[in-house]
Formats: C-alpha cells, sequence, structure tokens
C-alpha cells in the first residue's frame, strides 16, 4: 500500500480501520501480571502446553541417561534394581503419556485454529483446563521418583505383579495420575474434532482441509476409541489394589490377561495416536519446501483414515507369547502387515511432493529426512516382528527397544524437531538460527544411530529388555557401551537444540511475514502475531490459500472478511458446517477466567488424595471439583446473546446463539459420550472375557443379581429417559411448568431407578471380593449408576436454569444437550440389565 | 558337562571375529546361532527379512536423498505419481502377502506338540525357576534353574507360575512363551546340538527380573538318561567334618522349612530343591558359580546377590558355621 | 509456488451434487474391514476358548471365516463401486481440489475408493490365517 498520499476515502477507511482494530484488541488482550495464569486462548494455553511436554521430555530423556549409564558396563551398580526399575517405568510411562500424546494436544491446540483462520478453539476454557490438569498429574507422576516411590511396574503394569507383589504408592500413583491425565487428553480430543470440523473458515471445504487437519481429526478420532479402554483397565486395576476386587487375581477367578486386552487396546493404537500427528506436521513442511501443493493429497488422506482404523485391531501383537491360539495371533499378524501399506503409501506421497517440486534446503528439512531414514528402518523392522515367529524370540528383548526407538524417535522426535523450527516464528515471531540446527541434527541423528542400531543386534545375541544389569560372559558387553555412548552424542544434540530455544532472541529483528512462503493460514499472521490471530477470517478457494489467492493477505489485513470488527467487545470466530464449511453460528467464545485452574486443582485433589486413600479428602476434593465445574458452566456457558443475529462482514448475518445439531455444545457431549461408551463397552468386554475363560460364568447362577430388581430398575430409569424426553418437548412449548414437572418426575424415576439397580447384586448378597463374578456384576452397576447420578445433576441443573431464566423455550442448548446424555443412559442401564439379568439366563 | 563359555580362552577366538561384525551372532544367548530347530528357522527366517528389509530402506533413502540433496530440481510430476502408485500401492501390499503367508506357514510347525516325548513342567517364581523331570519309574524330580534336554528330541513343557507373569526363553533354541498365574502354556523344543547354553526371563517380573536365568545343557541321550536317574537318586551323605557339621547346621537352622534334600529330614517346597545342588552349574538362577565360597556368599547375603529375593540373609550365624553349611551343600552333586 | 490459474473445468452447466452429505460413506470400508476383523476373532477364540479345547480342530470355524470374507468383500466392493460413481461426476480429475460442492463430491468419492481398497487387501490379509492354521493351538 502505498501510505505517502491519502484521498479522503483513504483516510476514512485508515481511521475505520483503525478503529476496528482497537475494539477486536480490546477483547482479545492476554491478561498482564499474574492474572496472566488465566488466560484461556489457545495462543497462551498451546504456548505452556508445549513448553510443560518439552519440559517432561526432557526429565523423561535425563532418566534414559541413566539408564545408559547403568547399562554401560556389566554387574554395574551405578543405580539400584529398585531405582532401575522405578526409571525406566517414569521413562516409558513419561514419555508415552506427558511427551508423546500431549505434545500433538499441544502443537495442535497452538496451531490449529491458526490452519483454520479461526480466533481460537470453540471451547478454550476446556483447553486450559486440560492444560492445568497436565501439569498436576504430570508433576505428581514425575515427583514421586525424588520420594523413591515412583511406579516401578513398567509403563504396561502388568498384574498381578503390580497388583500383589508390589507394595507402597507407586502403582496407585502410575494409575490414579495418569487416568487423570487421560481424561484431559479426552477433553482435548473432543475440542480437536469440533475445532477440526466446526471452526473452518468460509470455503474451507472438506476437500480442502489442510493435511494437519485431517490427522489431527484422525487422531483425536482414535484418542476416543483408545484411551476409555485404559481408562476401563484403569479402574478395575484400583478397585483391586484398593478394595481387593479381584480381577487379575487367579485364585478368585481374575485373569490377568484382560489386563493385557485393555491395556494393548489402548496401547497400540497410542503408537499411532503419537506417530500420526507428527507425520502430520512433515505433511505441512513438505510441500513449503518442495514449493507445491502435495501430490496424492486424497492418498495421504487414505492413510491417515486407514491407519486410524487398522491401528485398532493390532493390539495383540503384544502378546504374542501369552500362549493365545496360533489362530488368534495369525489374524494380528495378518492386520500388522496391512497397516504397513497405508504407512508406506504417505511416506511416498511425501517423496513424490519433493520430486515434483523444487527443493529448497532447510534445516526443518533436514530432521525431516532424517526422520524419514529413521523411521523407515524403524518400520522395517516393525513388519520383522510383526511375524509372528520372529517375534518369539525378539519378543522383550532390546531389538524391540531398538525397532521401537527407531519409529518414536525417527516418526515423533526428529519430525517434533522440525515442526518446532519451523512453528516456531509462527509462535515468538523470531526465526531459530540455522547453524546450532545443523548441529543439532548430526549430532542427534549420529547419536541416535550410535545407541539404537547396536540394540537390534543386543536383542538378537539374547539381551531381554527391563533388565537392571547383564552378566558379562555372554557378550553384551561392548554393544551396550557403544549404545551409552550414543546416548550421550544424542543428548549432547538435543542440548543445541534446546539452548538455540532458550537462547535470549532480545535484539534479533522478527521475521518477515510468511517467513518459509508457505501456503497455508496459519502463515497469514503478522509477526510478531496479534492476540486476535487473524484481523479478519478469510473465505478460502484452495488448499493453499496463501498460494492460490494472490491478495489475501492484504484483504485480511484490510478486514474485507468476515468478522473485522467486536462491536460488542465480545470474542468472537465463526462456525461452519461439517462438509461445505458454509457459516451458520457467529460463536462468542469465553475470555481469561481463573476458574479452570480451580477445577482442575479439585479434581487433581480428588485423584491424587485416593492414592494416599485418603477417602474424606478425596470425596471433598471431587466435590468441590464438581461444584467448580457447575459454577464454571452456570457463569460461562449456553449464555442467551443480547440480539439473535449479527452482521459478520461480506452482507452475511448470521446467529449469535444455536442449539441441538447445529450447535459446538452439543457436538462435544455426542462425542464424550462416544468415549463414554468405549470404556463401557471395555467393561462389557471384560463381563464376556470371563466367560470364555471360564468353564461356568457365571458361576453359580443362584448368585446372580437376581432377574426382579434389575428389571424394576430399567422400568424405572426408561421412566426417566421418556420424562427427560417430554420436558425438552414442553420446553420447547414453553410451557416451564409442564418442563419442571416433568423433569422433576425424571429425576425421582432416576433415583428410584438407581437404587433398584444397586439393589439387585446388594439384597442377592454379591460380595464383589469373593470372586471375579460379582466383581463383574458389581463394576457394570457402578458404572451405570455413577453415570446415572450424573444424570440426576444434569436434571437439577436445567430445572434450575429454567427458573433463573438462564434458559428459555428458543434458548435450551441445556435441556437439548442433557437430553442427548440421556439417550445415551438409557442406552448404558439398558445393556447392564440385558448383562447382568439376562446373560446369566442364556449361559 | 563343561560350559564351554565360561573358558576364556574359547571365548578369545570368538571374540576377535564377535567385535568386528559388531557383536556377531555368537554367545551362549544367541538368537542367530541356532542349536534347535526351532531357532533354525526363525535364524533364516530373521536373516531373509533383513536381506529384504536393508534393499528396501536403501532404495527408498537412496531416492529421497537423489531427490533432495542430489538432484533437487524439479522432476516430471507424472513420475512423481508413479512413484506413489508402484512404490505405495503395488509392491508393499504384495511384498507384505507374501511374507505374511510365510510367516503364517511357519505357525503350525513351530508349536508342533511334543507328542509322545519328554514332558517337562516348568515354574516361574520370583525370581528362580522350579523344574520337574518324570522319571522312567513314573514319579517326579525337582531340579531348579537347570534344563537338561536329551538332543534330537522334541520336548514338551508345560509353563506355570504360582505368582507373577514370568516368561520361558532359550534364544538358541526356539522362541519364548510366557509363564502367567492361573495359566498353563506350552512351549515345544527341538535341540539339535550338544551343549551349553543360556536362558533367561524376558517379560519383567519384578525387582530382580534381570537375575532369573538358568542354563541349559542338551546331552547325548545315554547321558541324559544317566543324568536323570542319578538326579532322581536321594543325596549322598556328607563327606568330611565340615560337611557333616554343614548338615547339622542346616537342619538345625531351618534351612528345611524351605528346601528340599531328599534323603534328609528338609522337605521345604517353598524355595529349590537342593538335593543335587552341587552338581549344577550355577546358584541363584545363572548368578554365581556352585563352589563353596559362592554358597557363602549367598547364605549371608543373598539380598546383597539378589534383591528382593524372598529368602531371608543368615549372616547372624556363626561364619564357621556358614562356611560348614556351604562345603555341604556344594558336595551335593 | 503454484498458483491455479484455469477455472474448474464443468462449474457450470452440472446439476450440483446434494448438500447434504456426510462423512460415513468414507468410513464405510475401513468400518467393514473392522466387522470382519472382530467377526473373525471372536467365533475363533470363543470356539478355541468353549468348543475346540486347546488342542482342537477348528473345524467348520474356517469355512464360518470364509463366508464372513465373501460377504465383507462383496460390501467392500460396492462402497468402492458407489465411491467411484462419485469420483467420476463430471470431468474433472484429481487433485480435485476447487472450492466447489462438485470438485467435494468427487473428492469424497474418490478417498471412499482409496479407503475401499485398503479396506479390500487387509480383509484378505486377514483371511489369510485360515489358509494356514487348522486348530486352536
Amino acid at each position: 500500500m502505498n501510505d505517502r498520499t491519502y484521498s479522503h476515502d483513504e483516510r476514512d477507511d485508515r481511521a475505520r480501520r483503525e478503529a476496528q482494530e482497537r475494539r477486536l484488541s480490546a477483547p482479545w488482550q492476554t491478561p498482564r501480571g499474574w492474572r496472566y495464569w488465566s488466560a484461556v486462548n489457545n495462543s497462551e494455553v498451546g504456548l505452556w502446553y508445549t513448553a510443560t511436554s518439552f519440559i517432561f521430555f526432557l526429565f523423561a530423556g535425563v532418566l534414559a541417561l541413566l539408564m545408559r549409564t547403568q547399562l554401560a558396563i556389566p554387574e554395574n551398580d551405578f543405580l539400584s534394581a529398585t531405582t532401575y526399575n522405578q526409571v525406566f517405568t517414569l521413562h516409558g510411562s513419561v514419555m508415552m503419556f506427558l511427551f508423546g500424546v500431549p505434545i500433538f494436544e499441544a502443537f495442535s491446540i497452538m496451531i490449529l485454529p491458526q490452519m483454520l483462520g479461526a480466533r481460537d478453539l470453540p471451547f478454550p476454557r476446556l483447553s486450559a483446563y486440560g492444560y492445568w490438569s497436565f501439569l498436576i498429574g504430570g508433576i505428581f507422576v514425575c515427583g514421586s521418583i525424588f520420594f523413591g516411590v515412583a511406579p516401578e511396574g513398567g509403563w504396561f503394569m502388568y498384574p498381578p505383579l503390580t497388583t500383589a507383589y508390589q507394595e507402597g504408592l507407586g502403582a496407585d500413583i502410575w494409575l490414579l495420575g495418569l487416568s487423570f491425565i487421560e481424561v484431559a487428553s479426552l477433553a482435548a480430543a473432543v475440542e480437536l474434532i469440533v475445532g477440526v470440523l466446526k471452526t473452518r473458515p468460509p470455503g474451507m471445504r472438506i476437500n480442502l482441509l489442510p493435511l494437519y487437519a485431517w490427522y489431527i481429526l484422525v487422531v483425536a478420532v482414535m484418542i476416543l476409541f483408545a484411551f476409555p479402554p485404559l481408562i476401563a483397565g484403569d479402574l478395575l486395576f484400583e478397585m483391586e489394589r484398593a478394595f481387593d476386587w479381584p480381577f487379575f487375581d487367579p485364585s478368585r477367578g481374575g485373569d490377568p490377561l484382560l489386563w493385557q486386552h485393555l491395556f494393548w487396546i489402548f496401547g497400540h493404537p497410542e503408537v499411532y495416536i503419537i506417530f500420526l500427528p507428527a507425520i502430520a506436521l512433515v505433511a505441512m513442511i513438505v510441500p513449503t519446501f518442495a514449493r507445491r501443493p502435495i501430490v496424492g493429497y486424497s492418498w495421504v488422506v487414505l492413510a491417515a483414515v486407514g491407519t486410524g482404523f487398522i491401528s485398532f485391531g493390532l493390539w495383540a501383537h503384544h502378546m504374542y507369547t501369552t500362549g493365545l491360539p496360533n489362530i488368534s495371533l495369525a489374524f494380528f499378524s495378518a492386520a500388522s502387515q496391512a497397516v504397513a501399506i497405508p504407512t508406506g503409501v504417505q511416506i511416498f506421497c511425501f517423496l513424490a511432493t519433493v520430486m515434483a517440486g523444487r527443493f529448497v534446503r532447510s534445516v526443518p528439512m533436514l530432521f525431516v529426512t532424517g526422520a524419514l531414514a529413521i523411521f523407515v528402518l524403524g518400520g522395517l523392522t516393525g513388519v520383522m516382528v510383526a511375524i509372528a515367529p520372529f517375534d518369539f524370540q525378539a519378543h522383550d528383548t532390546y531389538f524391540v527397544v531398538a525397532h521401537l526407538h527407531y519409529v518414536l524417535i525417527g516418526g515423533v522426535l526428529f519430525p517434533v524437531a522440525a515442526g518446532l523450527y519451523y512453528f516456531y516464528p509462527m509462535a515468538t515471531g523470531k526465526l531459530l538460527a540455522e547453524k546450532p540446527g545443523y548441529w543439532a541434527f548430526w549430532l542427534m541423528f549420529i547419536g541416535f544411530n550410535v545407541t539404537f542400531l547396536p540394540m537390534h543386534f543386543t536383542g538378537l545375541l539374547g539381551m531381554p529388555r527391563r533388565v537392571f544389569t547383564y552378566a558379562a560372559d555372554i557378550g553384551f558387553d561392548g554393544l551396550n557401551l557403544v549404545s551409552t555412548i550414543g546416548a550421550f552424542i544424542l543428548a549432547a544434540g538435543v542440548a543445541v537444540l534446546v539452548i538455540e530455544v532458550l537462547r535470549p532472541k532480545g535484539k534479533q529483528p522478527y521475521a518477515k511475514r510468511n517467513p518459509w512462503n508457505a501456503g497455508t493460514l496459519e502463515w497469514l499472521g503478522e509477526m510478531p502475531g496479534k492476540p486476535w490471530g487473524v484481523r479478519s477470517i478469510p473465505l478460502v478457494k484452495g488448499r493453499y490459500p496463501l498460494w492460490d489467492q494472490p491478495h489475501l493477505i492484504r484483504d485480511v489485513d484490510a478486514g474485507r472478511f468476515y468478522l473485522p470488527d467486536a462491536e460488542e467487545g465480545k470474542r468472537e470466530t465463526l462456525i461452519t458446517t461439517t462438509i461445505d464449511a458454509d457459516p451458520i453460528q457467529c460463536l462468542r467464545v469465553p475470555g481469561p477466567t481463573f476458574i479452570t485452574l480451580w477445577a482442575a486443582l479439585f479434581t487433581g485433589g480428588a485423584f491424587i488424595f485416593a492414592t494416599y486413600k485418603w477417602y474424606l479428602a478425596a470425596g471433598t476434593s471431587a466435590l468441590l471439583a464438581l461444584v467448580t465445574v457447575l459454577v464454571w458452566l452456570w457463569t460461562g456457558t449456553a449464555k442467551i446473546p443480547e440480539k439473535r443475529s449479527k452482521d459478520v462482514g461480506l452482507g452475511v448475518s448470521l446467529p449469535l446463539y444455536a442449539s441441538g445439531s447445529t450447535s459446538v455444545g452439543w457436538w462435544a457431549m455426542f462425542i464424550t459420550m462416544i468415549g463414554d461408551m468405549s470404556a463401557y463397552a471395555s467393561l462389557l468386554f471384560g463381563y464376556f472375557f470371563f466367560w470364555t475363560v471360564h468353564d461356568d460364568f457365571p458361576p453359580d447362577p443362584a448368585a446372580g443379581p437376581g432377574l426382579f430388581w434389575p428389571v424394576v430398575a430399567a422400568a424405572l430409569l426408561l421412566g426417566a429417559w421418556v420424562c427427560t424426553l417430554l420436558s425438552r418437548h414442553w420446553n420447547r412449548r414453553d410451557r416451564p411448568l409442564a418442563f419442571t414437572l416433568g423433569l422433576g418426575l425424571g429425576a425421582v424415576l432416576n433415583v428410584a431407578g438407581i437404587l433398584a439397580l444397586l439393589a439387585g447384586p446388594h439384597l442377592n448378597g454379591l460380595d464383589p471380593t469373593r470372586h471375579v463374578y460379582p466383581a463383574t456384576v458389581w463394576v457394570l452397576v457402578l458404572w451405570t449408576t455413577i453415570h446415572l447420578g450424573v444424570g440426576l445433576v444434569m436434571q437439577c441443573y436445567c430445572i434450575a436454569r429454567r427458573w433463573a431464566g438462564r434458559m428459555t423455550a428458543e434458548h435450551d442448548i441445556d435441556i437439548r444437550n442433557v437430553t442427548l446424555y440421556w439417550h445415551f443412559m438409557a442406552i448404558t442401564s439398558g445393556v447392564t440389565v440385558l448383562v447382568i439379568a439376562g446373560f446369566p439366563l442364556l449361559a | 558337562m563343561d560350559a564351554t563359555y565360561l573358558s576364556p580362552r574359547s571365548w578369545g577366538w570368538r571374540a576377535l571375529i564377535a567385535l568386528p561384525l559388531l557383536g556377531g551372532c555368537s554367545g551362549p544367548q544367541s538368537t542367530l546361532q541356532p542349536a534347535g530347530v526351532d531357532a533354525e528357522q526363525i535364524a533364516r527366517l530373521f536373516w531373509w527379512m533383513s536381506g529384504f528389509a536393508i534393499l528396501i530402506w536403501g532404495v527408498v533413502i537412496g531416492c529421497a536423498v537423489f531427490v533432495t540433496y542430489i538432484k533437487p530440481r524439479s522432476h516430471d510430476s507424472r513420475v512423481a505419481r508413479w512413484l506413489i502408485l508402484g512404490g505405495g500401492v503395488v509392491v508393499p501390499p504384495l511384498v507384505l502377502g507374501v511374507l505374511l503367508a510365510f510367516g503364517l506357514s511357519l505357525l503350525p510347525s513351530l508349536s508342533a506338540p511334543a507328542e509322545d516325548g519328554l514332558q517337562i513342567s516348568v515354574s516361574g517364581e520370583r525370581w528362580w525357576r522350579r523344574v520337574r523331570y518324570p522319571t522312567p519309574s513314573g514319579g517326579t524330580v525337582e531340579l531348579a534353574n537347570e534344563v537338561r534336554l536329551p538332543v534330537g528330541e522334541r520336548v514338551g513343557f508345560r509353563l506355570t507360575s504360582p505368582d507373577v507373569i514370568h516368561s520361558f526363553w532359550i534364544p538358541s533354541l526356539g522362541g519364548k512363551v510366557d509363564m502367567i498365574p492361573g495359566r498353563t502354556t506350552r512351549l515345544s523344543l527341538e535341540p539339535t546340538e550338544v551343549g551349553v547354553f543360556r536362558g533367561a526371563c524376558a517379560e519383567f517380573c519384578g525387582t530382580s527380573h534381570a537375575l532369573m536365568n538358568f542354563r541349559v545343557v542338551v546331552m547325548e541321550p545315554d547321558a541324559f538318561d544317566t543324568w536323570l536317574e542319578q538326579q532322581a537318586s536321594p543325596a549322598r551323605p556328607p563327606q568330611g567334618e565340615v560337611a557333616r557339621r554343614g548338615q547339622e547346621a542346616f537342619l538345625a537352622n531351618g534351612c528345611g522349612a524351605c528346601h528340599a534334600i531328599r534323603g534328609t529330614s528338609a522337605d521345604g517346597v517353598l524355595g529349590p530343591d537342593l538335593t543335587h545342588v552341587g552338581s549344577r552349574l550355577s546358584l541363584a538362577a545363572g548368578t554365581l558359580p556352585t563352589d563353596a565360597e559362592s554358597f557363602e556368599r549367598w547364605i549371608s547375603h543373598p539380598d546383597d546377590i539378589k534383591p528382593g529375593v524372598n529368602m531371608p540373609a543368615f549372616d547372624m550365624l556363626p561364619a564357621p558355621q556358614i562356611h560348614s553349611i556351604a562345603t555341604y551343600l556344594s558336595q551335593l552333586e | 509456488m503454484t498458483r491455479r490459474a484455469q477455472a474448474e473445468p464443468d462449474a457450470q452447466g452440472k446439476p450440483t451434487p446434494g448438500r447434504r452429505e456426510s462423512l460415513w460413506p468414507l468410513a464405510m470400508g475401513p468400518l467393514l474391514w473392522v466387522a470382519h476383523f472382530l467377526l473373525s476373532y471372536a467365533t475363533a477364540a470363543v470356539w478355541c476358548a468353549k468348543v475346540g479345547g486347546e488342542n482342537g480342530s477348528l473345524g467348520g470355524v474356517r469355512l464360518v471365516i470364509g463366508i464372513y470374507t465373501a460377504l465383507i468383500l462383496s460390501g467392500i466392493a460396492v462402497v468402492i463401486w458407489r465411491g467411484l460413481r462419485k469420483h467420476r461426476f463430471g470431468t474433472a480429475t484429481v487433485p480435485h481440489d476447487f472450492d466447489t460442492p462438485a470438485d467435494r463430491h468427487r473428492f469424497l468419492g474418490f478417498a471412499t475408493v482409496l479407503l475401499g481398497g485398503l479396506s479390500f487387501v487387509a480383509t484378505l490379509y486377514v483371511a489369510l490365517p485360515v489358509v494356514f492354521i487348522e486348530s486352536c493351538r
């Protein structure tokens, strides 16, 4: 733009734009001073999240160096057996739960809204809550090692070692601390799914979605199906540890293999949950430095979606040596081969892109190339161990250690390093220096291979995993020493990277806008970025809008697109349709608050106090968490706007309030309940698993929960569901009295149903500590009743909202979402009754 | 039977070859120096797969380096498309399919039951192995941490555990199978070479998981029969004064509450049967040799040698008494 | 940097495909694979645990899994065919990256075809075990 001469029009225009910018910056301002920590905006929370998970990564890396030091020479006494076991357990757990998964959530929270031209994710406070939960849980789990009480059962925590043979708090810290973090991951998954599907810029149809968003969508959906089985497993596990319910105790009908199934139904998809987002970074970086759009966009989408599905059919390949029938092994072996196909496709798509484009050398691309070299080898050894006969030898040896590090360091750490270099200017406005990048890369690359390449041979020579020492006379010495030296070289590379990131850059000038000449929207912002993200939300016409639409940056800055202003002083972003991204709502997103921190503290308290078996404190903390969450919902959600709709620019007027299936809240509830259902399905799987391992299950039909009470419960709960449904209808008709009476009756029926459901096993004297059968029945009943309890709170909440005037006939988000919840309650209670009362009649 | 790998001389030249080969393939616990039918099949599978893996890796990475650093100019995008179709879509399913079929075809033979062969029961306990052989007379004889097998015969193992999950693995002979409480898992192996090998626990089983090893001795069938017969016999009486006092002290200090020595009043079942402990190649699950000095160390401070072990330390006994017990036990051949 | 100069070939003149399209057809192929996998695994596992016994024969299970395979493969074939029809809508070819309902429609079709193809191969893989394995051992 030419600034030297102004006509009147231009001057007016400029004044108008400056006024817009002033109004826009007011609500999006990041809080200052100590209030900074009340921020909920994605750029702040994403930054904290990223920094925190990197700190956990460095912590786990130091643990790895301790292990390598211990193993440098045979029969070393640097670490005691117990300490070593704690160290390797924490190394694995922290890398998986506190780095691998969170780093993807962190990156996504930070860059996804930018990539989609959105001002924020749809539930910023949920992200903040997730972050604080992650921080508290992570510190709790990591801190344990400084008191010598860290878990020492491996990151897989196999019972009965961990349920009956390890005293102390270690296993409880692992279970409760990580369950708490898993809940945070589920929250992030909900956020990201809704983010990808509903907050895209107008015009970004599903065929134009950035590949990163495709991967994140797939991964977030995978989390919904992968994490809940582990949460269900954790529940069974903790019931056994705390209350002696014998799920994994063979002397009372339990079976340790159930844990392995549940753990690996989580554990294998988990590998892809941390690998796919890293590949997603590669999918963004490669086109930028090939200076052309990706070749084979649809093929990459195929790879992402296909891997997501097939990764759920691999879990038993971690159980090849447990004596399962050959035919079962064979199915998993087949699926494990199949998953290599989509993985290969995406690698060839990246190669093809570089080939067809004009390749530009850069640090991020160097890390990507290194990642490829490492990951491909890891993938190939993965194909080898997926062949069951070879795994009979390689399983639980250093060969697998080598394989998994090739996959995870090549498939996650190197791409993340590339992503760090690439996205650093987006987050801070400044570029990282090139030279330290090359140093870091070569040290890491060489160090990595020196560490892990020999481990293939160490494993083949017969060295098992998870050993704190080894004998001198069996040929392991030399290779182990080499690995240790390599580990320190690798660590030096990471150190260079960390120093470059932390180096004060006060004097360094800001990078130019879009420093890499990338094509996607996250590079739209100014350097340094403004708190509002994008000046106006653009209309997108291609997969690489910055390449495809020549004047895009100018028009965006001029506020020529959507939402260039914030007349009402509120934080706003656009909600669009799932497939075609037609704008359908102007969503008001909430601003800074400390309530999410409080909610996370109290939730954390509930889990942490339970670890120490201080149940009174834990209960109090849980109650406070519930109250805090209710206050948060009451004051911060489903606000009735001052007007029905507003003009968002380009002549489009959008409603400010939406309920039902067009609202983001409804989507969040639906997605959460899908996750909830998969946890419930895992508990059901437990019931039928015990049926297959026992000749007679239920062992003695007379000792079951009977038929009468469960059927009564089913009838009452069905009634509660119908009442909830009817009251939604009456609310729509604006009949508050009928609504209140209907929902009140629903609540009463609900309470009666809960009591009837508990009466079945209670009155029939089912003792959950005696045998696994009563324990399984009880756990299904408890799961159901706790959910119904939550349903009761929701029913009362809706009545209160209606009378407080915060819900009306038109503004009915609350009751719509609660009804949706109750649909799932109807399914849960119906299936519970069918199984506990009906199945004994068949079996 | 002489433990060849323990002799530094035989190791010297092996190490010479091994080092240049980056560790090579040899060793008493190596999967790549097979001495059994199953290990041989798996090793062959490994070599084939590795060969192909290296080839594929070379092609893919070569291609990547070529298009990035050697010829970074823009290539024909049609060629790029063919790369996706050929390299990503057509070739992998075929290669993987063939490999899968080959892998599956191996499965039935690898778990072939030892129909009428020897059946050995092994129980993994923290952190040692209880091994039970059927004797020709129809009884059973119990050993610990040592498995002896006749060469050229398929032998079946019934694997159990009374406490946590362990694993039974003799890399030189074949794959591993877990030992899971509440279940009985099976394995069969067919050694083809006479020799001494090492077995290990592969499934993490607690504090001293690293120290749960055992020796495997593959013998000529005749020698095996003689050995089994000898193992089935009761313990020989103590030789000499020190050993005699050792036996008395053993019985007087309640060692028999956990350990059995057939032919004496010691009949404990919690710990390893010591009837012929002196004839074994190792003490404390592959950790120490079976000389008197090692027994002394073990009896005084088992927890130092094997952290977390169930056996209490007996360092409160007077040193001469420990010495005599050690002498007695080391004589039990 | 490539900028697309030309407009979409058949932006005009064709009836635009329905607005109400969903992502579900995309997942159909993989979901059929999941169904086949779980059915085969559950059938074999329950048979071996409850009927066959530790060394028992797989008996009719192999045939049953063969039947599952035939049914599922024909299901996937239908998914692929329907995807192909969407992909062939109009005259444009890949990469289907125009901001039009028609190209979105074609993209969804093409992705459905690709996922269907992967599911087809993966289903064949999962059916392969019954060729080689005859018992519950």
